[in-house]
């Protein structure tokens, strides 16, 4: 009976259709989550590695390729999450429509934001565990532990990602917001996020910035598995800034999908 | 199988029903109370220039925009409380295409059907059914982006048909479609209505009200001005002919004071257009004798039955189409 079985639709529905429109770029998808590691590891970890090992690594605890792998990792996540949360958001309500063709059936706001969430979160999953086998062959996996900066790093990037979706939710248009978003919160996060550097090294205000943002508490969390010795304490306390992040903006997002599509 | 005796429209259940139904956006009216109707197997449309609050009541049909206030039940249930399970039983065909023109013709309508949560095996099949339906088996697995309007409009329908709907809301289909296409379209649509698909539909075209619609209502700003079937809307509010004088721009001027002896019979009545005279009577082609014989010379003459415009005219002072 179709009256029964469309009671069964659920987000995975919503996840099925990116799933399917991704497909069509699914070669380019591959060479850039292949290259976009092998570029960033090759260039910092490997060349600028050389001359900052030459100059002594004893902040860092570890050779600079160990070191930078893991904020890589987590910065990577949070541009491809970002991207795609924009890209995805905007698409469904401007570009394509997309979205209300969903709207128009048994699915429900909440599920077409929560899909759309879910699958950046399943396609962030895919490129950091590519991200770590690539890391591994260079050696830059020292402990099996380093799994955990997988669920770090996309924890980090969704954190970042819903309220970013929240906002393209409330766009009519694009106008600057992509450029703003990139140019003046992405890459400032990118750089002083403790990626290439501890934040020790930077001034005071620059510290309050990086723990203001989710990629710094990404990153943390990141070389702790990739390293190890951080206290549970620092643990829990990253994991649950990371985790007050999603409460709000998931929430905000779901809101931000529900005006735009039910009005 | 034989086919089972047409009930008549009266005795069928009503599947919607709305009561001071209305629409506000902040200041703008948008559907200012309305009462009707939809019985079971009835083709029902919503006749009305653009912004008149068609899109907006089928919008709020569809249950993807909350009513301001008033009653609204669809298929007995409150569209605020059970929007998923009323839209699992709702095809829509919205005035705007909402297809992915990336995808193909065939991903379109299985995507589609997976949102309603239809398990894969059935859906494949269904599919093929309905890519028949819309004359597109051929560009199955073609890209929708090149696709002509006519061709993207069926696809929409086939789409809206994927859950098997028990109404089927649209929102101006043949709006933008050149006339052939237009006529493949109602053609399918009469197809679904012999079928028992209950059609909803709003349009601005008085010829595809009359084509597919039992039984219409006539909005003008938010508010129903009229209902029943064309037919019955006509014979109502209009003559049973029109004769209609064209004149160079300035010419009419006069016409309607040497017209007056022309009407004799109740009800009939002149109308100035810009660039026309329209002349409501019993026999047409006698009052276009009896203006010229009252020394009005018109560039060209024109006898014709009455349309829906011609109600839509009598009841507003406008014209549907500007």
């Amino acid at each position: 009976m179709t009256v029964a079985a469309a009671s069964r639709t659920s987000a995975w529905r919503v996840v099925e259709y990116h799933a399917v429109n991704a497909r069509r770029y699914l070669t380019s998808v591959i060479v850039l989550s292949v290259l976009t590691p092998l570029v960033y590891l090759l260039a910092l970890g490997v060349g600028l590695g050389t001359l900052v090992n030459r100059h002594g690594t004893g902040t860092l605890g570890a050779p600079y390729l160990a070191f930078v792998a893991p904020g890589l990792l987590a910065a990577a996540a949070m541009q491809t999450a970002a991207t795609h949360a924009a890209n995805l958001v905007m698409g469904g309500f401007k570009w394509i429509r997309v979205f209300y063709g969903m709207s128009a059936t048994p699915l429900t706001s909440r599920q077409i934001c929560d899909g759309t969430l879910g699958f950046i979160a399943l396609r962030l999953v895919g490129d950091a565990a590519l991200y770590l086998a690539i890391m591994s062959s260079f050696g830059a996996a020292r402990r099996w532990e380093i799994v955990f900066a997988v669920p770090a790093a996309v924890g980090a990037a969704m954190a970042f990602a819903a309220p970013v979706a929240a906002i393209v939710a409330s766009m009519q248009s694009e106008r600057n917001l992509f450029n703003v978003l990139f140019r003046f919160v992405v890459t400032p996060m990118f750089l002083f996020s403790g990626t290439f550097y501890p934040v020790s090294r930077l001034p005071e205000w620059g510290r309050w910035l990086a723990a203001a943002s989710p990629l710094w508490h990404g990153t943390e969390l990141a070389r702790a598995a990739a390293l190890g010795g951080a206290s549970s304490a620092s643990v829990l306390g990253h994991v649950g800034y990371l985790l007050a992040w999603l409460a709000v903006g998931v929430p905000l997002a779901r809101w931000r999908f529900r005006v735009r599509a039910y009005r | 199988m034989v086919a089972p005796e047409q009930e008549p429209a009266a005795a069928a259940p009503v599947l919607i029903a709305a009561r001071g139904l209305t629409k506000r956006f902040g200041d703008l009216v948008a559907v200012a109370g309305i009462d009707f109707e939809v019985r079971r197997g009835e083709a029902f449309g919503f006749l009305g220039p653009n912004g008149a609050g068609k899109s907006s009541t089928m919008r709020m049909i569809g249950c993807v925009a909350p009513a301001t206030s008033g009653e609204l039940r669809i298929l007995g249930l409150d569209p605020q409380r059970y929007g998923p399970r009323i839209r699992a039983r709702l095809g829509v065909v919205p005035q705007q295409d909402t297809l992915d023109l990336e995808l193909t013709v065939r991903e379109n309508l299985y995507i589609y059907g997976r949102y309603f949560g239809l398990p894969r095996e059935g859906l494949r099949a269904k599919v093929d059914e309905l890519l028949r339906f819309a004359q597109l088996s051929d560009r199955a697995n073609a890209k929708v982006e090149p696709l002509s309007g006519g061709m993207k409009r069926r696809l929409t329908i086939a789409r809206s048909l994927v859950n098997d709907p028990e109404i089927l809301l649209l929102d101006e289909p043949t709006t933008g479609l050149d006339p052939q296409a237009r006529h493949v379209l109602w053609d399918r649509l009469y197809r679904l209505k012999q079928s028992g698909v209950t059609l909803v539909l709003t349009t601005h075209y008085m010829d595809e009200a009359e084509q597919l619609c039992d039984r219409l209502v006539v909005m003008d700003g938010g508010r129903i001005v009229a209902e029943g079937a064309p037919a019955a809307l006509i014979a109502e509010h209009s003559t049973r002919e029109v004769a209609e004088l064209r004149f160079e721009p300035g010419g009419s001027a006069g016409a309607v004071e040497r017209l007056a002896g022309v009407l004799s019979g109740a009800g009939e009545r002149v109308e100035v257009l810009p660039d026309r005279v329209l002349l409501y009577v019993e026999d047409g082609e006698g009052a276009v004798v009896s203006a010229l014989d009252a020394g009005l010379r018109p560039l060209s003459t024109l006898v014709r039955r009455s349309t829906l415009e011609d109600v839509f005219l009598r009841l507003t002072g406008r014209s549907l189409v500007d």
